[in-house]
């Protein structure tokens, strides 16, 4: 965004269909007033990238060979078959209203999708299982779907790269004690973003009720053996879902686990002041989630501060869960020919200077580098534009 | 010129089915000043694209009217098209048909429909044209502070090739980082890799230094301020495009929080770093060095670093024992956790605490007291030296220098941003940028990515040496203006100033490339004297009365 705005050209590399991320499936965690929580800063960025004049953004497409250096790149790009094509779609819907199948093959995007162009199921559509259908290719009124489509290779010469591939959420299932995936109140901060981006509010998904008391575990998958950091943003997600759900709910009660409260940043000691009058704060995570009875889940916690072991029954657990390196970081460090840092997330040449990787004309930004939150991923891009831009001048 | 407005209806390639598109055309044909009312299927392709052109140039109509999805998602294109046709794109009225109207509601909702497109016409009509500028920006960028955000800002501006001037106000560059002993993540002691910043600075020929220089005024707005320099006796005017603030923080023990006296054992970690660069001149090793946190601050990353950097150092230089108390160590930061695990291997003991602990000096010793939640046991422990927890405040003079540029402080009395979360390094006024400590920022290695930002911003801002305005899109009516000052008050962006019409009369104008188009001082003024061009009294009221026309007929 920054570096077109300066008068370069931007090509946009994406694996998913839509641009966005992690971020996009996010929810605002405003109660009466604003938390801060920065995700409205998201749609906006995605919608200002989408019509930019000088940024091609390209979907369903990974990087799969680079040759040259740094001011004379080339950039191999696969992408996988556009039957849809993005810039004719205007998602009227009138292709849903044919399709044979059910549920139907081709079907809208998320509503925070950009681009927001239909999608094909390929395990669903009759065309791609070899049958003849193809209703919606002859109805479409701007001739946007053409099924026989075929993946699709580019090559770009571009003079530097810059990495924004993001982070991939802790698997919860690896801590089994903690239950996620066996009991269904047990969700993740992911899970949260996601009930709430899209209802709004909060219900037990075992039987829809009201949830009347909630924990959240702080610390899954941060700050262990394998993963030796901080994740940066669950205690202050999990303080402002915390927030939401007292607010929303005021019978609700809500308890956080915790082992150091990360309570820096402007104002937001004050914040947790706030927090403490209506939130428990417990010092100790707990060690396993057993089922309960008649939908409870019991947790096994030592309260540090009490020095006892304790046991509680809670209707939904969270789990605060961290940031880890995405599992495909290894072939694009491969293919760009970067380090892997600490942990598995890219290396980078200096502390303060964390935008540099060991290949010239290559820079990191975001949270591939190692975790932040959404305003410091911020920063981490604009700061990496900089950086690329200072070697394109002229 | 008598008004002639064009209408595109456009029926999303034929997916609106609950509105009865011929039924609105017949409808608005009927009301005056209307060229053509055209319906097509899809307005926001190529074809459509073309249908619109040729229609405008071929009637030669001076508003256009389009009723189709959101703005969001297609007026960019429609706003490009227009200028392309050299038709100014503020006669364009849209009604949102689809996401507001189709979408929204099950049935029927032709009538809605046309409230919509009724009140997209009335607007339409007394919309006048909003006429874009280039203004020329002054290149040269000012950055006040000689420290590490300041240095970088300049070498960073001047890879960029952008002339720089920086302004400290201490006879020598560095700053206070460069009093720091070690610091993670630097492979080269602060001191020196400050020392080899100056160099830099001082052989570049597009850095210009001014040391024992301070700044007394600023006037004008972006891309063109004019800052008075004073250096001694000497006051100098100078014009730069832009100003960048790097001027840092200091880092006191506040006295409420602990008692200091000569020859206390309870030390700041200035002293600190003293002791640890001569152990020598101490009489004997300490054995036991206590560092205490969370006292005093629980917003600040910057008591923990240190005291995890001094605990390290000290077990490297002085192997004593070390205790460091605390409430919630802060290790959201890159390489932090690894830090404290490091600290933990070597033996550096932490106490946390949730009451504060109880501190007191017996015989050439600190005592502390704390009951330590992790073994749910007082705890007490004599130190040879505690090192107080430092509360990282705003440098000397920050609140004056906030007023000098009219931006304000923050509840910490830091240099006021834009929007902590939103908009970082950006102030209340546009071409003004503070960075690092001097907003509160107060890891280096997050100040760091500050000076990008910034550098990026400014870029953005001059590197074209011009700028495009919307010319008068707010304008104030000198005839009207009181000079009662209540714009100038509420401008968030600092973008309006008291200027003279003659001898008697004075006021207000809005500076176009300072104004951000937020419309509060057209709202509030008293006289009715400003003019948010698109949002006029008039215009709205044109769009309320369209609908009562509608619900008049029915």
């Amino acid at each position: 965004m920054e570096l077109a705005n300066s008068g370069l050209e931007v090509y946009l590399v994406e694996k998913e269909a839509a641009i966005g991320g992690q971020a996009a499936s996010f929810c605002c965690k405003a109660t009466d007033v604003c938390t801060k929580c920065s995700f409205c800063l998201v749609p906006q960025k995605l919608n200002d990238v989408a019509t930019h004049p000088r940024i091609s953004v390209l979907t369903n497409s990974v990087v799969t060979r680079v040759t040259g250096k740094v001011g004379n790149f080339r950039v191999e790009i696969w992408q996988k078959p556009q039957y849809v094509s993005q810039e004719k779609c205007i998602a009227c819907g009138i292709c849903a209203e044919v399709c044979p199948t059910k549920p139907k093959a081709i079907h809208s995007p998320s509503p925070e999708a950009i681009p927001y162009s239909y999608i094909i199921d390929q395990s669903q559509c009759l065309h791609l299982k070899g049958e003849k259908c193809n209703f919606c290719e002859e109805i479409c009124p701007t001739k946007a779907i053409a099924l026989g489509r075929r993946p699709e290779s580019w090559e770009l010469d571009v003079g530097t790269i810059i990495v924004a591939t993001g982070f991939e959420v802790f698997n919860a299932r690896e801590v089994g004690s903690l239950g996620y995936g066996r009991y269904p109140n047990v969700l993740t901060g992911l899970d949260l973003e996601r009930i709430f981006a899209h209802k709004g509010s909060l219900e037990l998904p075992s039987n829809g009720k009201e949830a009347k008391k909630v924990a959240f575990v702080q610390c899954v998958g941060s700050r262990n053996e394998n993963h030796g950091y901080c994740s940066q943003v669950c205690c202050k997600y999990a303080m402002r879902f915390a927030r939401l759900i007292k607010y929303q709910n005021p019978d609700a009660e809500v308890t956080i686990f915790y082992i150091d409260l990360q309570t820096a940043g402007k104002g937001f000691a004050q914040f947790y002041e706030e927090c403490r009058e209506s939130i428990r704060f417990i010092r100790g995570v707990p060690v396993e989630i057993l089922e309960g009875s008649s939908d409870g889940l019991k947790l096994r916690f030592e309260d540090i501060s009490e020095g006892k072991v304790e046991r509680e029954t809670f209707d939904l657990v969270v789990l605060s869960i961290g940031m880890v390196p995405r599992k495909d970081s290894w072939d694009l460090a491969r293919v760009l020919g970067i380090n892997l840092g600490d942990y598995g997330f890219f290396g980078t040449r200096s502390l303060i200077d964390s935008n540099k990787t060991n290949v010239d004309g290559v820079f990191l930004a975001g949270t591939c580098q190692g975790p932040k939150d959404i305003p410091d991923s911020i920063a981490h891009g604009i700061s990496a534009a900089e950086k690329a831009r200072e070697l394109l001048k002229g | 010129m008598k008004v002639k407005i064009g209408i595109f209806l456009c029926d999303c390639g034929g997916s609106l089915k609950n509105i009865d598109f011929p039924e609105i055309s017949r409808s608005v044909q009927e009301i005056e000043d209307i060229a053509f009312v055209d319906i097509s299927h899809n307005l926001c392709l190529e074809e459509g694209r073309k249908a619109i052109a040729s229609r405008i140039l071929g009637k030669n109509v001076n508003r256009v009217v389009i009723a189709a999805c959101s703005p969001a998602s297609c007026e960019h294109n429609f706003i490009r098209l227009l200028e392309g046709l050299n038709f100014n794109p503020n006669l364009l009225s849209i009604a949102n048909i689809r996401e507001q109207c189709s979408w929204a509601h099950e049935g029927n909702v032709t009538g809605k429909a046309l409230d919509l497109v009724g009140m997209a016409i009335n607007k339409a009509r007394l919309l006048q044209p909003v006429e874009r500028k280039e203004i020329p920006v002054n290149k040269e960028v000012l950055v006040v502070g000689g420290g590490f955000c300041g240095m970088k800002s300049a070498l960073e501006l001047s890879q960029l090739g952008i002339r720089t001037t920086v302004v400290e106000r201490e006879p020598i560059l560095g700053g206070r980082l460069s009093e720091l002993e070690g610091f993670y993540g630097f492979e080269i002691s602060p001191k020196e890799m400050l020392s080899s910043m100056g160099e830099e600075v001082k052989k570049d020929a597009n850095i210009e230094m001014l040391t024992s220089a301070e700044i007394t005024r600023v006037e004008g707005d972006a891309g063109n301020f004019s800052v008075r320099i004073k250096r001694g006796v000497k006051e100098d005017s100078r014009d730069f495009g832009a100003l960048i603030f790097a001027t840092g923080c200091k880092a006191e023990i506040l006295p409420r929080y602990f008692e200091l006296s000569p020859g206390s054992k309870i030390i700041s970690q200035r002293e600190l770093v003293e002791i640890l660069q001569a152990p020598a001149k101490l009489e004997r090793r300490p054995e036991v060095i206590g560092f205490i946190l969370d006292i005093a601050d629980e917003n600040s990353r910057l008591p923990s670093l240190l005291a995890l950097n001094a605990a390290l150092a000290v077990k490297n230089k002085l192997g004593s024992e070390v205790y460091v108390f605390c409430k919630n160590l802060k290790v959201d930061s890159e390489g932090v956790e690894k830090l404290y695990q490091e600290a933990r291997n070597r033996g550096v003991v932490f106490v946390k605490f949730e009451e504060k602990p109880r501190i007191s000096e017996r015989n050439g010793r600190v005592k502390v007291e704390a009951e330590d939640i992790l073994f749910g046991e007082e705890v007490s422990v004599y130190c040879d030296f505690l090192v107080a927890e430092e509360k990282g405040l705003p440098s000397e003079g920050t609140e004056a220098l906030a007023s000098i540029l009219n931006t304000g402080v923050d509840s910490q009395g830091f240099c006021q941003d834009e929007n902590v979360y939103l908009y970082p390094v950006g102030s209340g006024r546009k071409g003004v940028f503070f960075v690092g400590a001097c907003r509160g920022n107060l890891d280096a290695a997050r100040a760091s990515l500050d000076v990008g930002s910034a550098v990026m911003n400014v870029y953005e801002l001059l590197a074209l040496g011009k700028a495009v305005v919307e010319v008068e899109k707010v304008k104030v009516d000198p005839q009207k203006c009181r000079a009662c000052l209540t714009c100038i008050r509420v401008c968030p962006h600092r973008a309006i100033r008291l200027v003279k019409v003659d001898d008697e009369k004075w006021t207000a104008k809005i500076y176009d490339l300072a104004c951000d188009g937020c419309g509060i001082c057209a709202a509030i003024c008293p006289a009715k004297a400003i003019n948010f061009e698109g949002y006029a009294d008039e215009q709205i009221l044109a769009e309320v009365e369209a609908m009562e026309w509608q619900y008049g007929r029915e």
